[in-house]
């Protein structure tokens, strides 16, 4: 079922309004709610942004579904990066230190080792996976879309609810 | 194409509304979760709370019916307090930072029985383990009187140290013997000796202005040297290592008379002096109160350390990996954890105290001042102090409490239990970096033998029983110091003298019969073991020494035949 969601998804996003590029950041984005631990205050930010902006909510949704596995693959790591930035590098403590005591920023956890190592991995990816995005949409529409959207089973998954949901939040 | 999405505003403004709701409906309940959770890992047994109220208008909590587990004791509570009222000061809360201004604490209770194990901590994990493992290594010798029969159970040769030690020794000696003979063989003796005689008939009748004859035997003799020299090397090599073994061999002896004593353990008698009596009687129950005072202090410099240096945590429990989270303190801010001060109303056998603590948290050096606490009332006084301030900590604790009904001590040594009524106990404990100090006493003038029915009689129990039944006053004065990890415990009683003097009159005969029966089962383990490796040693100094000598012999007979052959010549 899940994977039936997911690739229902897929069909919906890759066939969507939006650009190739919106797609793509909405996918960047929802890579960063999938690497790190869901319930962060950054992800509140994620959040805010892939709605307010104007990028691909099914590609941010794609993005948080595809990247959630590779994220609790990757805790390992996560934790190992993290722990070497807030233990082993002896220049950035200062830096840890002052965001350590300023107000609010303690409340993201960025001092726990598995936070900012996926947080540090997932805004490293954000860019070659905007990138990889876009370029594979971009071919993808170009060359079997219009065959994909003619089948049978295109036209099954448009007609569901949630493709309704979905068309509300369509990138203009 | 736009870049902000206009019309989404609402919808997120309504999440955002929801999402505030929602925390204000389920706060309480999260609170209430975080808060018996972080309280589990922190004293190693389960936190339970009956209801918690978040009052953020006054930054305010409000904790009724908390019930803490022993960690200790599996069917027994540590404490239950009705209500706690704590005032938060808000704005560190924007830093993840609690600092309690003033709690209050109503209706605390201590060693409420429970219905279930409240533990979480295994006994061999974290500090519960380590604490565990200390108490094990003070000796406490073993006394079993209550059946009065002066058993010895079987011996297990693996508990005994000498046929160990004699293996070793036996497989030493043999690992020097194949050592010391490979490098006689490497000598090459034999061959030196041979080409010294091929000289020496050479030389027969040679004429001196031959000179490559003679530096052919110059060259002989210098291996003929070499040889002597290399020889020399091992006979010192022969020399150090037999000492060595030697040593080993008489140690034997040493490990042997260890041996004795741990099988005399298996007596279940200690020795006859009162000291000994003292410890076996309430040793036990003594080491018991200094392990808790050592695994709370040990908790406390855990969760409260000394320096300004960035501090691991095991990171929250999620699906995700917990990971560690890294505290970062710094001078002038506030701590993660402060509690300024505490107002404790408690309740010990039925009488209402009052108590008041001060300083107490994660951050000794931020706040600058040690945590203390302090009660005092008729009959009661308390004392503790967490100094973490300084690189060193030091921890300290005295207690005391007058006039209450002390709880009964089993005593299954002695097959009855002691029932002190009211009397006095005190505990002092003072552990300055690894360094500790600790004392127990209970007196008391009132005090009831009751004998265990269970259990077998005998006429040494009897005895015993008579000798001590007939006593009313109770001192116990236990005492613990030294080195965190070798400390010394001593254990004395009013009861110690009497049953000392009691058990020599009755069971001296038979406790030396049974020592020797000790003995002896130990002589059979260890006699084996211990002829064969002695005569392993003696036998490869024999050989070797012998070996040594005979080339030793036979390498001067051949260079003086040479030198007597070149009496001119001289090597350097």
């Amino acid at each position: 079922m899940l994977l039936l969601k997911l690739i229902q998804s897929l069909v919906k996003t890759l066939h969507s309004e939006g650009t190739p590029g919106q797609v793509a950041a909405g996918l960047a984005l929802g890579s960063i709610l999938g690497l790190t631990p869901l319930l962060s205050l950054h992800n509140a930010v994620v959040v805010g942004l892939i709605v307010l902006l104007n990028v691909s909510i099914p590609g941010a949704m794609l993005g948080w579904a595809l990247f959630t596995p590779i994220g609790f693959l990757l805790d390992p790591l996560f934790d190992a990066i993290g722990r070497a930035l807030l233990l082993g590098a002896l220049a950035l403590r200062p830096l840890w230190t002052a965001l350590y005591n300023l107000p609010v920023v303690p409340l993201t956890s960025f001092n726990n080792t598995v936070v900012l190592g996926s947080l540090v991995v997932s805004l490293a990816l954000c860019v070659p996976v905007f990138y990889g995005a876009r370029l594979g949409v971009t071919r993808y529409r170009a060359t079997v879309a219009e065959r994909v959207r003619r089948s049978a089973l295109y036209r099954a998954m448009t007609a569901s609810k949630l493709y309704g949901l979905y068309r509300l939040f369509r990138p203009e | 194409m736009r870049l902000f999405r206009w019309k989404a505003i609402v919808p997120l403004l309504l999440l955002g509304a929801l999402v505030a709701g929602l925390w204000i409906l389920f706060a309480d309940r999260m609170a209430k979760g975080t808060t018996e959770s972080v309280g589990t890992t922190l004293v190693g047994a389960k936190v339970e709370i009956d209801r918690m109220h978040l009052d953020v208008a006054h930054s305010r909590v409000e904790v009724r019916g908390l019930t803490v587990a022993s960690p200790f004791e599996p069917l027994e509570n540590l404490l239950q307090a009705d209500l706690l009222v704590a005032d938060l000061e808000p704005l560190p809360l924007l830093e993840k930072k609690l600092v309690i201004d003033r709690l209050a604490a109503t209706g605390l209770r201590f060693g409420t029985p429970r219905q279930s194990d409240g533990r979480t901590v295994g006994q061999s994990d974290g500090v519960m383990g380590q604490v565990e493992r200390w108490g094990q290594q003070l000796q406490v010798p073993a006394l079993q009187l209550a059946t009065g029969k002066i058993s010895l159970d079987r011996l297990d040769p693996a508990q005994l140290n000498t046929p160990r030690l004699a293996t070793a020794l036996a497989a030493q000696a043999d690992s020097s013997r194949t050592a010391w003979v490979s490098g006689l063989d490497a000598l090459g003796t034999q061959a030196a000796v041979d080409s010294s005689a091929r000289m020496v008939e050479r030389l027969k009748g040679a004429k001196l202005t031959d000179v490559k004859l003679l530096g052919d035997a110059r060259r002989t003799l210098e291996q003929v040297k070499r040889t002597e020299e290399r020889l020399t090397a091992l006979e010192r090599s022969v020399t150090s290592g037999m000492a060595t073994l030697q040593a080993s061999a008489a140690g034997l002896a040493e490990a042997r008379q260890r041996d004795y004593a741990l099988a005399r353990g298996l007596l279940k008698l200690p020795g006859l002096d009162a000291p000994d009596i003292g410890a076996a009687l309430f040793g036990r129950a003594a080491v018991q109160r200094f392990q808790r005072a050592l695994y709370w202090a040990q908790l406390a410099r855990r969760y409260m350390p000394p320096g300004l240096l960035p501090r691991a945590t095991p990171g929250p429990r999620r699906v995700r990996r917990a990971g560690t989270t890294v505290h970062f303190p710094r001078s002038n801010e506030p701590p993660a954890f402060l509690l300024k001060s505490a107002d404790l109303s408690l309740s010990v056998a039925s009488r209402g105290y009052s108590a008041r603590l001060t300083g107490v948290t994660s951050d000794p050096a931020l706040y600058g001042r040690p945590a203390e606490a302090r009660g005092t009332a008729p009959g009661f006084r308390l004392a503790a102090l967490l100094d973490h301030v300084r690189a060193t900590p030091r921890d300290t604790a005295a207690a005391s409490l007058a006039d209450v009904a002390l709880p009964s001590l089993r005593l299954p040594a002695l097959g009855a239990r002691l029932e002190p009524g009211a009397g006095v106990v005190g505990f002092r404990f003072v552990m300055q970096g690894d360094q500790v100090q600790a004392r127990w006493t209970v007196t008391s003038d009132r005090v009831r033998w009751v004998r265990d029915s269970a259990g077998g009689r005998s006429s040494i129990g009897d005895v015993v029983w008579r000798a001590i039944s007939g006593i009313s006053t109770l001192e116990v004065s236990a005492r613990l110091a030294g080195d965190l990890d070798h400390p010394e415990l001593a254990v004395g009683s009013n009861l110690d003298r009497a049953i000392a003097d009691r058990l020599r009159a009755m069971a001296g005969t038979e406790l030396a019969a049974a020592e020797r029966r000790v003995r002896a089962q130990v002589d059979s383990l260890t006699d084996g073991p211990m002829s064969a490796a002695r005569s392993k040693v003696a036998a490869l100094g024999g050989e070797v020494t012998g070996r040594l000598g005979g080339q030793r012999a036979q390498l001067d007979q051949a260079r003086r035949a040479l030198e007597q052959r070149l009496p001119g010549l001289r090597l350097p």
